[in-house]
């Protein structure tokens, strides 16, 4: 994959009225290390819709990590709130504006609806019942 | 074991002996805690080498206590020459006031000691110490002994200081000191824990270090809860003690999250010092005539945190409200799954049910519009993701194959929901109070549709899915051969058939049909699940039924508090008096603090009840019991802007009047009396 961060922001400014709650409002900048440069990523919320840029702008919420974690957040195989409580990221200003932001965070690839499992499992049963029954 | 002590403010909290040490052990949590990681492992004074015998505590405060000691072996104590005083508070950080008495008519030298030392462990790992993947460190400087931990950037330090002189090393703080003749030497010795970033050169933001308050702070907080709380008086000592004592260990377990803001209720003391969904919200249930500054920060926080994702190794799932949240080193490393763990299949049902009670006696409407889209996606998920079996009712089982609870119900442990053989049914299970909560969570999120988001077919639509769930469950859950509930549905729709104290949560949610309801208010005052100190989890004679297993036979204060609640419902008034009589009983033999879980055994057989082994205490929703009960006996409940009040006590509790009752109605009084002993009181004044 290209850039997992440059994508999931993408889809934040997409999809963000289906992913965060409809009176969200605030602004967060995500302040990535690489290669001794840092990226910005400045995200503007009000009520619910996304507007990304990368402009150097205040926030109510700064975080600041390595960009190597975040495209691991990105993708879903890391998590930010674990990463801000081992200090893997630092947020100054507004904590509430980044759990509430949690929420445009994937889920950890390969994970399914479990109901989909359960169906899985017991269609088989279900299929040898039917057999019963009509036998 | 030496009894405990434990101060505590919100989830920092010291639990010590009897002479304020602290030593490792691994059974009990012992130590200074603070976000789930113990600071200090050992807080062991001596005076001249020797270790100190007590005298007397005072648990002055939550956050306070005093201990006096003297040197020696307790058999050569009585005409000791040197006493010593530790005076502790908690309140952010961890304070000591040690003071050294010398009685003689004469100087005397001698050596007074702190043996310190903190093994980080976190809070999952004190019943099963591990070794640990980070390094620690101990930092003696000339005015400071720093004990420091690092795993990768994870930092943890606590930090001990003295007012006095004092010469740190790498195990501790000794004072050399010379005390004059009736005179006496004090040191304030200070533990600062610092959760993250503390310290070294590259110091990151450290907005987690929690707000500190000194003792006089909380004194005054302390006061002002009480005094916002209303005032009961009653002929009932043993009620008044233990209203008393759970407002005041209600307080103490007020905790704020990492987020900062107003307080909620953490769920226990020591296991359990954080948010709890299924418990805070209960807390919050029982204690909304009391306490109503609770219920709103709670359920703004779990709206904050529900899920709108799937994520096996945290059991979330769009919708769903949170189970557990933790912050110590296994959560930050991923080994556990608490960053926040969703796996309950009750909390989100409950959450529902919170907002509407809520609604109901502070008319907050402008909640229940901010949460218009969280309360939708919490009854959605009662559809979708609990409905695992695709049958409508609401299922749980684990995808957290490491370390998931396999019960997500309350009563989690893993023999938990068994048929009455004793065997174990399958996964997924669906046991009957979550039908319950999942019938009311629709009943009041219609009401909620219709008064505050304006949508009368959702109204009508969540209407129509209650009823033929109350339908579909009186079917398949009836009992007809015993008649009562089954604990549960397996996944071939067979009864798990064990007799339980489940079904009386059924009567709080109004799922049982009415001509159904004597025969369980039977069964629940029945000699198989009523012991006479309360309704026992399991009944005696099931498969599994141990009176001391944690939740196959012991009785929990919380559950008879929502039973006494449902048969209040259905018009047992009688029969929830003799429950919530039995509860305040039983509070007199822990000075009014209802544990979590006391022994099953008959009554006739221990004259008192007889605690569980390793429960927590104080508990919040042990804590919150009394509340709900002086609820039930005096029948308060709001209808619109008003307040109604139809009290039933118990014969021989006497007179009760709780005053200043907070709500939409501004405050309100109560009155109530118990028959017999007020014989000249007209019957229709009882009734």
């Amino acid at each position: 994959m290209a850039d997992p961060t440059a994508e999931f922001f993408a889809r934040v400014e997409q999809r963000g009225p289906d992913l965060l709650p409809t009176k969200a409002r605030g602004t967060l900048r995500f302040d990535l290390r690489r290669d001794g440069e840092v990226d910005h990523w400045f995200v503007a919320i009000n009520r619910g819709n996304v507007l990304v840029s990368h402009e150097l702008r205040d926030a109510d919420c700064v975080v600041a990590t390595d960009k190597a974690l975040f495209d691991r957040c990105a993708l879903g195989e890391a998590q930010v709130v674990a990463a801000y409580n081992r200090n893997d990221v630092t947020v100054q200003g507004n904590l509430p504006l980044l759990l509430m932001f949690r929420r445009a965070f994937p889920s950890p690839p390969g994970t399914r609806d479990p109901r989909e499992r359960i169906r899985e499992r017991f269609a088989g049963r279900g299929r040898e019942r039917e057999r019963e029954r009509q036998r | 074991m030496k009894p405990l002590v434990s101060i505590l403010d919100g989830n920092t909290f010291v639990v010590s002996d009897n002479r304020g040490d602290i030593d490792p052990s691994p059974t009990f949590p012992t130590g200074l805690f603070s976000f789930d990681t113990r600071f200090l492992s050992k807080w062991e004074l001596t005076v001249d080498g020797k270790r100190l015998s007590v005298l007397s505590v005072d648990d002055l405060q939550y956050f306070e206590s005093q201990f006096f000691l003297v040197p020696g072996e307790p058999t050569h104590y009585v005409d000791a020459k040197l006493s010593v005083i530790r005076h502790r508070t908690i309140g952010g950080s961890f304070q000591e006031e040690l003071t050294v008495l010398n009685h003689r008519d004469e100087a005397v030298e001698l050596t007074v000691r702190l043996n310190v030392e903190s093994d980080f462990a976190d809070l999952f790992e004190i019943k099963d110490v591990k070794e640990k993947v980070g390094g620690t460190t101990v930092l003696v400087e000339a005015d400071r002994l720093r004990l420091c931990y690092q795993r990768e950037t994870f930092r943890r330090e606590a930090i001990v200081t003295s007012t006095a002189p004092a010469q740190f090393d790498q195990g501790g703080v000794s004072f050399a000191l010379r005390i004059g003749p009736h005179q006496q030497w004090q040191t304030r010795l200070r533990v600062e824990t610092l959760v993250e970033g503390a310290g070294g050169r590259d110091i990151r933001l450290s907005i987690q270090r929690h707000h500190s308050r000194s003792p006089e702070e909380l004194r005054q907080d302390l006061d002002a809860w009480l005094d916002r709380a209303p005032k009961l008086s009653s002929d009932s000592e043993p009620l008044t003690e233990t209203y008393e004592r759970s407002l005041i260990d209600l307080a103490a377990l007020r905790y704020t999250p990492l987020v900062s803001g107003p307080p909620l209720p953490a769920a226990g003391l020591p296991w359990f010092m954080t948010m709890f969904g299924r418990d805070s919200l209960i807390t919050c249930l029982q204690s909304l005539p009391f306490t109503p500054e609770l219920a709103g920060p709670t359920l703004r926080y779990l709206a904050l945190a529900q899920g709108v994702s799937l994520d096996d190794f945290r059991e979330r799932e769009p919708g769903k409200i949170l189970h557990e949240v933790r912050y110590g080193e296994s959560t930050a490393f991923e080994e556990q799954p608490h960053s926040p763990y969703y796996g309950s299949a009750d909390s989100t049902p409950l959450f529902v049910i919170l907002l509407d009670e809520y609604e109901r006696w502070s008319g907050d409407r402008e909640l229940v519009q901010t949460l218009e889209h969280e309360a939708r996606a919490a009854l959605h998920w009662i559809d979708r993701y609990a409905d695992l079996m695709g049958n409508g009712y609401v299922w749980f089982e684990r995808r957290n194959l490491r370390n998931g609870l396999e019960n997500q119900c309350w009563k989690d442990s893993w023999d938990a929901i068994s048929y009455s053989d004793g065997r174990l049914p399958a996964f997924p299970r669906a046991t009957c109070e979550l039908q319950g909560y999942a019938y009311d969570a629709k009943i009041r999120g219609a009401r909620l549709a219709r008064l505050c988001w304006q949508d009368l077919v959702y109204a009508e639509q969540l209407e129509r899915e209650a009823a033929d769930l109350k339908e579909r469950f009186n079917r398949d859950f009836w009992v007809s051969d015993g008649e009562y509930y089954a604990l549960a549905l397996d996944t071939e729709g067979g009864q798990v058939d064990a007799l339980s104290s489940n079904m009386g949560h059924l009567l709080w949610s109004g799922i049982v049909d009415d001509d159904r309801a004597a025969k369980v208010a039977e069964h629940l005052l029945g000699p198989r699940l009523f012991s006479g100190w309360g309704v026992r989890t399991l009944a005696e004679g099931e498969g599994r039924y141990n009176p001391i297993g944690y939740h196959v036979g012991t009785v929990w204060p919380f559950d008879n508090s929502l039973i006494a609640w449902g048969l209040r419902r259905y018009g047992f008034r009688h029969e929830a008096g003799q429950i919530a009589e039995a509860m305040i009983d039983a509070g007199r033999y822990f000075d009014g603090r209802l544990p979590e879980a006391f022994a099953g055994y008959d009554r006739a057989l221990t004259k008192y009840p007889v605690q569980y082994p390793t429960a927590c205490s104080p508990q919040a929703w042990s804590t919150g019991t009394p509340m709900l009960l002086i609820r039930t006996l005096l029948g308060l409940d709001p209808h619109g802007e008003h307040l109604v009040v139809d009290p039933a006590l118990p014969e021989g509790m006497g007179r009760m009047e709780l005053l200043d009752i907070p709500g939409r109605w501004g405050l309100i009084d109560a009155f109530g009396r118990g028959r017999a002993e007020h014989s000249r009181t007209p019957p229709h004044l009882t009734e």
